[in-house]
């Protein structure tokens, strides 16, 4: 139908060109990004718990590139590390989620029976309810802390990989290649490993890569409602939290750990979009 | 033709969003003076008005509730306290102390209550044999044995000599009530106050209307709205958008956006003092080198010069310089980081592995601080006395949280409580003691004990003239601040806030009289 019309093609072949440079720059500015929070405590020009009231509020300048705070604390300095603490635990969550999702929705989905109701009964629990709300139920519980938000929010996200892995694992385990492997006298545990986890791994990591700012930006909020990381740690969501009250007046200290979230956000989003378009099977024609 | 239908979906959103950056209706009620229909009305936004600070209702009679009773009108007292801190006849018109046990209290004419009832002698007994029936704390400020109700002559017999009677009887929880006409389930009662309460909803709003049998003049105002509002960030927001008249407990952060014309200030120091209550059951705190080291490693001046925008006043000890029972001559630890490192050393608090933290005997010092978020400062201080005190090698593992009461309780869970207390709200010393310092008190939450004291506090109790008790009050001071039991900090500036037509709303030393008769909108 389009073979008129040689612009479509030429659109065609340039997304096609695009794609893996597109990979290869989020990756870097991936890269760099987790560079710098791997050597935030180096890269800070001032120790970002020092305080001095003589230079409070100080709007950003050359000496103080994001101004400082209401304690004299350099903002820049604080971003930077406040990095390790938001970065990290956004990381180790997801990291936590997808792995434990994922064994879980195997696990239902290769052996299916009784295991598989109560765990998917139990994921339809944690569904039903809206996510951030669960969470701050389960962080109040739990009491503040950066662990204890991390576990709050695990609590609620794991049943998306679940479901993700389930779905995978039962389309694949009655694939002539499973029942080859399995009649080749291949044990349950070596068909999982061996076969059916390369198999489902995309969809997973695509999963996982799109999970990371959501996670990011709910982690921020349970620290902004003072459940997540407490004060004086730099933490990009209670730095907001911290200074909203001066948002009128000293609006920098508001934005610099705002900007930082959305950057970041940004950031993995894309990287998780390109990762997607990279290996979806459905684009595996022009590739 | 589809970026023609992009240019009209964009300027649909922006008539959509336009009239969102309005001030909405409340505008309206700011232009025409607060008056609707004739009527003027008032919305006072207060960040204190709540179940965490025990005041859930205007019940004077249930536990901190009085606060509420008093500050917005409700109920009065028979005495209250002026703006030097000295007792002055309210409800009652004078009285007489007949012998060291008996005091005879008349009462003025022609004071009623809200429903039209007079306030009579026999209505205040009523009201007080309730109080010091279900109120602990009255009971045991109070002491009365017997009431005789004559006219409007009411004498108190008290089962020991109580100076401070008429002090305490000053106190929010003394707030006269009709008793016939009860204490409803929600909390509301019917006072002499020149507002009536009629509708409330905890931790959420209270309307108040014009009380038209109020016997001191005559009421401006016909309704008023106070309405909680927990947030300090929301207070401000609300205040800006004209959704409320006036506000307690900004943000300090926040003031400069109101210190222009549009906005009246009315600020005046009060007794309320942000203080560390060491806890003596805990080892670490029984150590008295790390007691004064820590009153040697908080930065008073800084808290509140800087972090409190210079809305307060540094306190050396429990009541304000300007009272004759202050602190002028008292002398305690000033903050001295290299000081309190000696101290430390001295004591065999030594830094011996470098982590910046000391130790001793193997175990590090960390202090566990105790606080709570509805008081703004005290988070501040929090943070400010975490770092200033890391510099000394002494590492502070903050807890503020709203349940620092039940926490308190529990004296292995923590090992300073930095809290909030008016101090001398009703003029006299006997309050803070008999509450905080005493074996018997009850929020002696650190279990702090002194021989000395106890004396002195019975000594206090029984003494009429008023230069002794300020000697004694000031000697119970220096024991205190000598066994480093408590660093009082800062004193509380306390400011309201009004838009530019507010009037009548002044601040007092109390921090308990708000909204009276005079307040007016125009």
């Amino acid at each position: 139908m389009n073979g008129g019309k040689p612009v479509t093609v030429r659109k065609a072949k340039i997304r096609r060109d695009l794609r893996r440079p597109r990979l290869f720059f989020f990756l870097g500015l991936t890269a760099v990004l987790l560079l710098a929070t791997i050597f935030a405590d180096k890269l800070a020009p001032y120790d970002p718990y020092l305080q001095n009231y003589e230079i409070s509020f100080q709007p950003p300048s050359a000496e103080h590139l994001m101004g400082t705070d209401r304690y004299g604390r350099d903002l820049f300095s604080r971003v930077l590390v406040g990095a390790q603490t938001s970065i990290f635990s956004t990381l180790a969550l997801v990291g936590i989620i997808s792995v434990f999702g994922t064994v879980v929705g195997v696990s239902c989905g290769y052996f299916g029976g009784r295991l598989d109701s109560i765990a998917m009964r139990v994921s339809d629990v944690c569904l039903a309810f809206p996510g951030l709300v669960f969470a701050l139920a389960v962080a109040a519980l739990l009491n503040g802390g950066i662990v204890n938000a991390v576990i709050a929010l695990a609590v609620i996200s794991w049943p998306k990989y679940a479901r993700v892995a389930r779905s995978q694992t039962l389309a694949q385990k009655d694939s002539p290649y499973i029942q080859a492997a399995l009649l080749a006298g291949g044990t349950p545990a070596q068909v999982i490993v061996r076969h059916i986890l390369p198999n489902i791994l995309g969809p997973v990591l695509v999963t996982a890569m799109l999970d990371i700012g959501t996670m990011m930006m709910e982690l921020a909020g349970l620290s902004f409602l003072n459940l997540g990381a407490q004060a004086p740690t730099a933490e990009w969501g209670n730095m907001m939290s911290a200074g909203r009250s001066m948002l009128q007046i000293y609006p920098w200290v508001v934005l610099s750990p705002g900007l930082a979230i959305f950057i970041t956000v940004a950031v993995f989003n894309l990287l998780g979009d390109t990762v997607r378009d990279y290996i979806d099977p459905k684009n595996s024609r022009v590739k | 033709m589809k970026k023609r239908l992009l240019w009209i979906w964009i300027l649909s959103l922006v008539f959509c969003l336009l009239p969102g950056c309005g001030s909405g209706p409340d505008q309206n009620r700011q232009d025409d003076g607060g008056q609707d229909g004739g009527k003027k009305s008032f919305v006072f936004g207060d960040t204190s008005f709540n179940a965490e600070n025990e005041e859930p209702n205007v019940n004077p009679h249930h536990a901190y509730a009085g606060w509420a009773c008093i500050r917005y009108g409700v109920g009065e007292t028979l005495f209250k306290i002026n703006d030097s801190l000295e007792l002055e006849p309210w409800l009652a018109a004078s009285h007489e102390l007949v012998d060291d046990l008996t005091w005879k209290i008349t009462l003025k004419d022609g004071v009623r209550f809200s429903n039209g009832k007079p306030c009579d002698a026999a209505a205040v007994m009523a009201c007080l044999d309730h109080l010091v029936e279900v109120h602990d704390r009255a009971r045991g400020d109070l002491m009365i044995a017997s009431m005789e109700a004559d006219g409007l002559t009411l004498t108190i017999k008290t089962s020991a000599p109580a100076p401070s009677l008429l002090n305490y009887l000053s106190e929010p929880y003394g707030c006269i009530i009709d008793m016939d006409a009860g204490i409803t389930e929600e909390g509301i009662v019917v006072g002499t106050g020149p507002y009536v309460p009629v509708e409330l909803q905890t931790d959420s709003y209270l309307k108040l209307v014009k009380n038209t049998n109020y016997w001191d003049g005559a009421v401006n105002i016909d309704e008023i709205t106070v309405r909680t509002i927990s947030d300090g960030d929301t207070l401000a927001l609300a205040l800006q958008s004209g959704e409320i008249d006036a506000a307690y407990g900004m943000a300090y952060g926040s003031y400069p956006i109101f210190e222009n014309d549009g906005y009246t200030f009315s600020g005046t120091q009060t007794s309320r003092s942000f203080y560390c209550q060491m806890n003596f059951t805990s080892p670490i705190m029984q150590d008295a080198a790390v007691r004064k080291a820590v009153a040697m490693g908080i930065d008073k001046e800084g808290f509140v010069n800087t972090l409190l925008n210079g809305y307060g006043y540094v306190a050396t000890g429990a009541f304000p310089d300007t009272t004759s029972f202050g602190g002028s001559t008292l002398t305690t630890e000033t903050y001295d980081p290299e000081g309190a490192k000696a101290v430390l050393e001295a004591a065999g608090w030594v830094d011996a592995d470098g982590d910046g933290i000391r130790e001793k005997d193997g175990r590090k010092l960390t202090v566990r601080w105790l606080s709570y978020p509805s008081r703004q400062e005290l988070p501040l201080l929090a943070e400010s006395a975490q770092a200033t005190l890391q510099d000394i090698g002494v590492q502070l593992e903050l807890n503020v949280t709203a349940d620092h009461n039940a926490i308190a309780k529990d004296q292995s869970a923590w090992d300073i409580y930095a809290g909030a207390n008016v101090n001398s709200g009703l003029g006299d010393p006997t309050n803070f003691f008999s509450t905080h310092c005493l074996d018997a008190s009850t929020k002696n939450r650190g279990g702090y004990h002194s021989g000395r004291l106890e004396e002195l506090a019975v000594q206090l109790n029984a003494t009429f003239d008023r230069a002794e008790r300020d000697r004694i009050a000031i000697e119970m001071q220096q024991i205190l601040l000598d066994d480093n039991a408590f660093v009082f900090c800062a004193f509380l500036r306390m400011s309201m806030i009004s838009r530019a037509g507010v009037t009548g709303l002044t601040a007092h030393p109390c921090d308990f009289y708000e909204l009276t008769a005079s307040l007016d909108v125009n």
